[in-house]
């Protein structure tokens, strides 16, 4: 007997994108699915429901990738979130160390220093995913103007921290407020 | 054979499978050159500085290039699953990687139809992915840095980007009581290094040992540091050592190596890499009673 019905995908994210209506859950699905990515739509979390709305069910690891291909691809959104239940949300704890000549700043689980008087990237450290060392050789030996945003050379959460963290060193830089 | 996996930043290195070597400053497999700077080429170096002491075997790698996009990561996989049983390493380091929950988990099947169960080691991407996937205690060792160790005790992180609000302090303090709670979740391998400003090594929830001394503070900021504390415990092991003994002597090493090159935070990892063989040669023989003479024996 011939099966009519569309095989369901067996693609189990942890995460969550709530995009704004139907039709930017549907073209979320497309435009991610297209650049590789495995994502499946599904119904918001209770909560968040409206009606007869989607959300994008993803791989939270691949969050900086999905977010700059929607960005590319014009498909607004509200919000990444874990699906687990329970008080899970993203690490928002910057953290500054003073080494004398350098300054380091850490956010989450990554870490970017630098010089003061130059302001050039002296090291990124932390994380685990394959962006990270690619991130380290691209900024390393540039000054925080010149570097390249983590958010648009990075693709995953490890990137997105990074760029918290590059923000942060930024802002203190510009405000010649080391600490 | 000691197997290490994982990812190296560069786009046009294809998978690669052979025996590792260093030449100047890069690491060949086969006529494949990579870096040997943070992540996988700084952990890969560390735990070759070890076999190169004991006069081992050189390790065996898995490699393949990645920036983050994953391709390579999935191929690093889907070699090791349909390979793992054939090559049956003695010690399988996984590393710097996606972490893909799904592939892992064939990763463990296949591990599982070895002959002999290889040590398994993982830290970085591959044990985001053991943690996600509830698959920690398939492993032996994990060697989280201090945030890591925070993920480890959520039960419901997936990332260590997203941990529950009252782990978010990463308190020193509060680290003990984060290893006790991995264990009681199931999310811990059987033994736990966690790398910080104090070091612990603990097993079923209990601290064993801590390692402090040096106290280096510039070590935090410089990429790769952590890398290397994986491969010097993947290459203690390798050569016998029981697990916590390879623990607290990787640490050590660590740190003394540190020592040695007065670091700052613009030092390059491979500087203190290129250390190791000086620490190991001045204290291994009063540590772990292997000895060195000038004969090399």
């Amino acid at each position: 007997m011939e099966n009519t019905k569309p095989e369901k995908s067996k693609f189990v994210g942890d995460g969550i994108v709530i995009l704004h209506d139907v039709a930017g859950a549907m073209k979320g699905d497309r435009v991610a699915r297209a650049a590789g990515y495995e994502v499946k739509l599904v119904s918001p979390p209770p909560e968040m429901r409206m009606g007869c709305d989607l959300a994008l069910e993803v791989n939270l690891f691949e969050q900086a990738g999905i977010e700059r291909i929607f960005k590319e691809k014009d498909v607004p959104y509200k919000t990444f979130q874990p699906i687990a239940k329970g008080s899970s949300r993203m690490c928002d704890i910057v953290k500054v160390t003073d080494f004398a000549n350098w300054v380091m700043v850490k956010a989450g689980n990554m870490k970017i220093s630098y010089e003061k008087a130059s302001g050039i990237v002296v090291n990124v450290s932390g994380g685990g995913c394959p962006d990270i060392p690619y991130l380290n050789a691209e900024m390393v030996g540039k000054t925080l103007a010149e570097a390249p945003l983590p958010s648009e050379l990075g693709y995953t959460l490890c990137a997105t921290m990074l760029q918290r963290a590059y923000e942060e060193a930024v802002s203190i830089y510009n405000g010649g407020n080391h600490l | 054979m000691m197997l290490l996996f994982g990812t190296i930043p560069d786009k046009n290195l294809p998978l690669v499978y052979g025996q590792v070597r260093q030449e100047g400053d890069f690491l060949y497999a086969g006529e494949q050159r990579f870096s040997r700077t943070q992540g996988t080429g700084a952990m890969i170096s560390a735990a070759l500085a070890i076999t190169n002491y004991f006069k081992l075997e050189a390790p065996y790698v898995l490699v393949a290039g990645d920036i983050g996009g994953g391709d390579g990561s999935r191929e690093l996989y889907k070699y090791l699953i349909e390979h793992v049983v054939e090559l049956s390493p003695d010690v399988l380091t996984m590393h710097y990687c996606l972490p893909i929950m799904a592939l892992l988990r064939k990763v463990c099947e296949e591990v599982n139809k070895c002959s002999k169960r290889p040590l398994m080691i993982a830290d970085a991407g591959a044990m985001y992915a053991a943690k996600g996937a509830k698959l920690a205690t398939e492993f032996d060792i994990f060697t989280p840095d201090s945030s890591e160790v925070a993920f480890l005790a959520d039960p419901q992180a997936t990332h260590p980007a997203y941990i529950s609000h009252h782990l978010f302090a990463c308190d020193a303090d509060k680290i003990p009581d984060q290893i006790a709670d991995a264990y009681k979740n199931n999310s811990a391998a059987k033994l736990l290094l966690v790398k910080g400003k104090k070091d612990y090594v603990a097993a079923d929830g209990q601290i064993l040992s801590t390692i402090d001394e040096p106290n280096i503070p510039m070590l935090e900021p410089i990429g790769g540091t952590g890398d290397t504390i994986t491969g010097l415990v993947s290459g203690l092991v390798y050569a016998g050592l029981e697990p916590k003994d390879a623990a607290i002597y990787a640490c050590r090493t660590n740190r003394m190596a540190g020592q040695m090159v007065n670091p700052t935070p613009a030092t390059k990892v491979k500087e203190i890499v290129d250390q190791f063989p000086q620490v190991a040669k001045q204290n291994y023989c009063a540590w772990a009673g292997v000895c060195y003479t000038e004969a090399g024996k």
